[in-house]
């Protein structure tokens, strides 16, 4: 089959799936992964073969005709939607059940499938106006996934801080399709690379994808929304939804020309998300909330990638620049992959003990073996370590940063810099990771509640084992993943053409392979020792204190404590301290939160300003007729002089 | 065939002589303050030891706590197998293989956090944040090392990279390494491996719970970590890669214990930071590879 019948036949099952989210939820869960299969399949084709479908049609929709294009670009993210977007719909039917949730379980099945099919049209869609209208309902669809729970203060107002987000980066890309089709005179799209006169819309594109992608400073949406959205849905915003944000951004910045300072302007966001982001990270004690400010940090690593594959292609041929940027898109694969299983993680952690604060749990591993396992594996991933596939793709940009550094020009002066904060980020990101697993899953339960959890069932499990399994393979074997980067690459850039593997890559993969195996036998070597030489069980040793209790374990605060201090300028983490009194102190208390910097010190001020001046604005309505009819004749009087005035010279 | 030797035989002496290290710090650490001290090879009895002996584990610990040490283990020898020995090359170059050395470093800190939390206990917490915070601004000296070495030699490949000598940057690249080598591998001024008072320390505060064969494994690992650092400063500084190999293997080995014996000085004669200014001490260590980097720029990479 072509794949355009593949595409009809997944468009068809999501719809149909839609129908079904009423009555059927097992027809829902069918339709819906034979939707994601049937859409996986020509995006590996296309990944594999390389080469480029296109399809158009006379009919018309708002008035313009169909038009759709799956390159390489499209085929690459098409791919993350169709994988990430399987697994978590396998998770969603398990964590979202009709006899728990029976008013919103329906309707967020059908959100659900307008989100997926929305989400599929954005990335195959060539024609402006229809890219308009897909990127504004699948918006508008994962406003009202994220707000499943609208019973709920925060969730209510998260959502209006999305919706409202959402819309601003909405105007911009208004702003952007509409001057791009009164520049070239229609709303087709494609290749335009010759025409330069286009390059300044791509600072509207910045912003408007920006926003999307949850870039810095642009993400004070991201942390609540993601935060108090219901887990798979959290999975799926940022494993998936916010890299559309990631793919405007490549696609046109491959399509359109772009200004000379773009690379360096997105370069700069990148690192600067990548730093603050992790930076924030590390300063929450709500474990959603922490997974999402290293959205923000992983964002900024793809940026990075891409901004200096920008710059290495305004420099003409730079061989450094598609390494980066292959490390970029390789990311985005990644990311999506390891921030979707440590959101399923979350919301497995979430479902068995009611609570996201991580100084209520600890101990989990003996209740969740299968989801600690999973989580841990996830986190060592997103940290950057080796034989993971968060290696691979920082590898790559690494790489590309050390070749620049040893090459000519003003570039060699970025991309220092760029790869010093990008080691800082990893280890920082591990910093925070070592942390979320300690507090989360080692030690012992801080609460009754994470005494009581237990493992969640097989349609969550399952899901987490997959995207754990595929974080494994691309960290294994990188060389059979790499054709599908290589032909993106070209698809973004047509003079970038990547035929083989790059030989470190492959070299690369057999040290992961190596790595793997070794540890494993290590571990069980280890195990076998400690066996033989017998164990004996004790409390643990707390400085020959007799009595441990659990609430004497280290917390997520106090671990953080030595970064957040250094990132205190920013972070602005606010306490609140009981110190304790007298000789026989009956209580004390120490608390911290650390709020969102940008939202609470930039967005609100200049949103309550706004709103004064509107409120001043007001006065002048007063439903007072005499004063109404004394505007009507100043605004007479007014006009009258203007063109009288006018009307003289 | 001859790869796989080649690597057994490679493994084998960084292993067997990892150890040595710490036995001749103390050593130099006792002939300052006039004592015997223990012999160079204590540190072999005591693996021995503590191999053979049985293990208390803490009832909240998850099986990650034996397989912690192992993992660790397990990713030094493999950072060691990375680094060339003398005139003798890896059999695995390739470029990029330095960021899969700092990639295995950190697999290593993540691994030991990890496990250092798995008990429970408050003071274990402690030293794991203290590890994995003082691990950042080592880590940003440790690229930017990297990143002078590399401009240098115009390589992304360790092999090559240590080949030269760092040329105008040495002396501040061999300050700023020492001074990473010192805080990664907890020795004085940034932690004192010879107390035992919990609230002051880094790395023996995250092992306070291990025993028996997965201690000899975190002792062993720090041992090989020390002889990582101390070949990797040798070979960073010196042009020990174009030096024929028997003059190569000796040159490596005297500036090697040059390096036991400054950390062994520095030990005697220094007392331990306050925890509030090891940062600034860091920074220091990376604000030296920071000018090595720019000298190295200035004289136009070699």
């Amino acid at each position: 089959m072509s794949p355009g019948a593949w595409l009809l036949v997944a468009a068809l099952s999501v719809v149909g799936g839609l129908a079904a989210a009423w009555r059927g939820p097992r027809a829902w869960l069918a339709l819906t992964l034979l939707a994601c299969g049937a859409a996986l399949v020509p995006a590996v084709t296309t990944l594999a073969g390389g080469g480029t479908w296109e399809w158009r049609s006379a009919v018309l929709i708002g008035g313009e005709p169909v038009h759709l294009l799956l390159d390489g670009v499209s085929a690459f993210f098409l791919a993350l939607l169709a994988v990430v977007g399987g697994a978590i719909t396998i998770y969603a039917r398990g964590y979202w059940p009709d006899a728990a949730h029976p008013r919103s379980a329906p309707a967020g099945r059908a959100w659900w499938n307008l989100l997926l099919l929305c989400l599929g049209l954005v990335l195959v869609v060539a024609n402006g106006l229809h890219f308009l209208i897909a990127w504004e309902i699948f918006t508008v669809a994962a406003y009202f996934l994220i707000t499943l729970e609208r019973q709920k203060r925060e969730v209510r107002a998260a959502g209006w801080l999305y919706l409202a987000a959402s819309h601003l980066s909405m105007v911009c890309l208004f702003a952007f399709f509409a001057l791009l089709a009164a520049r070239t005179g229609g709303w087709d799209l494609g290749p335009m690379r010759g025409r330069t006169e286009l390059a300044p819309l791509f600072w509207l594109a910045l912003v408007g994808f920006g926003l999307k992608a949850g870039m810095f400073p642009l993400h004070v949406w991201l942390p609540s929304a993601h935060a108090n959205a219901p887990s798979h849905v959290s999975a799926m915003l940022s494993g998936v939804t916010l890299k559309l944000g990631i793919y405007g951004l490549v696609r046109f910045s491959g399509w359109l020309p772009v200004p000379a300072a773009a690379g360096w302007v997105v370069a700069v966001l990148g690192v600067a998300s990548a730093v603050l982001g992790v930076a924030f990270a590390l300063g929450q004690h709500d474990l959603k909330r922490l997974l999402a400010y290293h959205s923000v940090e992983n964002i900024g690593i793809i940026l990075i990638g891409l901004g200096f594959g920008l710059i290495a292609a305004a420099q003409g041929n730079a061989a450094w620049g598609r390494l980066a940027f292959a490390g970029g898109l390789l990311h985005v694969w990644n990311h999506g992959l390891f921030k979707s299983l440590l959101f399923l993680g979350a919301g497995s952690v979430l479902h068995a003990t009611g609570t996201r604060e991580m100084s209520r749990l600890g101990g989990l591993w003996r209740a969740m073996p299968w989801t600690a396992g999973c989580f841990v594996l996830g986190a060592a991933a997103i940290s950057g370590l080796p034989p993971l596939n968060g290696f691979v793709s920082e590898w790559l940009v690494f790489l590309g940063l050390f070749d620049a550094v040893g090459g000519p020009g003003l570039s060699a002066w970025a991309a220092g810099p760029a790869a010093i904060l990008l080691g800082v980020t990893g280890a920082l990101a591990l910093a925070c990771f070592v942390k979320v697993c300690g507090i989360v899953f080692l030690g012992t339960a801080r609460t009754e509640a994470a005494r009581r959890a237990s493992e969640c069932g097989p349609l969550m499990r399952g899901p987490m084992l997959g995207l754990a399994v595929a974080c494994i393979a691309i960290g294994l074997a990188p060389v059979l993943f790499w054709p599908a980067v290589a032909n993106a690459v070209a698809a973004w850039q047509p003079a970038w053409q990547m035929a083989a593997a790059p030989a470190p890559l492959a070299a690369l993969g057999a040290c992961h392979a190596a790595l793997a195996f070794a540890a494993t036998l290590g571990a069980i070597l280890l195990w076998r020792r400690v066996r033989q030489n017998g164990v004996a069980r004790a409390v643990t040793w707390d400085c020959g204190y007799a009595a441990p209790t659990p609430r004497m374990q280290y917390t997520a605060g106090s671990f953080a404590e030595i970064i957040t201090g250094w990132f205190g300028w920013i972070l602005r983490p606010q306490r609140s301290i009981d110190r304790p009194r007298g000789l026989f102190p009956a209580q004390a208390s120490h608390a911290e939160h650390t709020p969102e910097t940008v939202l609470e010190h930039v967005v609100e001020p200049v949103g309550g300003a706004v709103m004064q001046v509107a409120a001043a604005v007001r006065r002048l309505q007063h439903g007072r007729l005499q004063f109404y009819i004394l505007y009507l004749v100043v605004g007479m009087a007014v006009l009258a002089v203007l063109v009288i005035a006018g009307g003289g010279r | 065939m001859r790869l796989a030797l080649e690597l057994v035989g490679r493994l084998a002496l960084w292993l067997l002589l990892a150890p040595l290290l710490p036995g001749i710090i103390n050593r130099v650490k006792a002939w300052v303050a006039g004592r015997r001290g223990p012999p160079v090879l204590q540190l072999y009895y005591d693996l021995g030891r503590l191999w053979r002996k049985g293990v208390v584990l803490s009832t909240a610990v998850s099986p990650g706590f034996v397989a912690g040490p192992a993992v660790a283990w397990v990713a030094l020898a493999g950072a060691a197998l990375l680094l060339p020995v003398g005139g003798m090359w890896p059999a695995e170059v390739f470029r990029g293989d330095a960021v899969l050395f700092v990639g295995l470093l950190a697999l290593a800190r993540y691994v030991t956090a990890g496990a250092a939390l798995d008990p429970g206990s408050a003071f274990e917490g402690m030293g794991a944040a203290r590890e994995v915070s003082y691990a950042v601004l080592a880590e940003a000296a440790i690229i930017t090392a990297l990143l002078a070495l590399s401009l240098k030699s115009h390589s992304v490949a360790l092999a090559e990279m240590l080949t030269p000598s760092a040329g105008a940057g040495a002396v501040l690249l061999a300050g700023g390494l020492f001074t990473v080598l010192l805080a990664e591998n907890c020795r004085v001024p940034f932690d004192d491996p010879a107390t035992h008072l919990e609230l002051t320390m880094i790395h023996e505060v995250m092992v306070l719970d291990h025993s028996g064969p997965p201690l000899a494994a975190i002792l062993h690992g720090a041992a090989l970590k020390l002889l990582i650092f101390s070949v990797l400063l040798a070979e960073a500084v010196l042009p020990i890669g174009k030096l024929p190999p028997l003059a190569a293997a000796g040159t490596l080995g005297a500036a090697v214990l040059a390096v036991a014996v400054g950390a062994g000085l520095v030990e005697s004669l220094l007392a331990r930071l306050a925890f509030r200014r090891v940062p600034l001490l860091l920074t220091t260590g990376f604000l030296l590879c920071l000018f090595a980097l720019l000298a190295t720029w200035k004289g136009g990479g070699g």
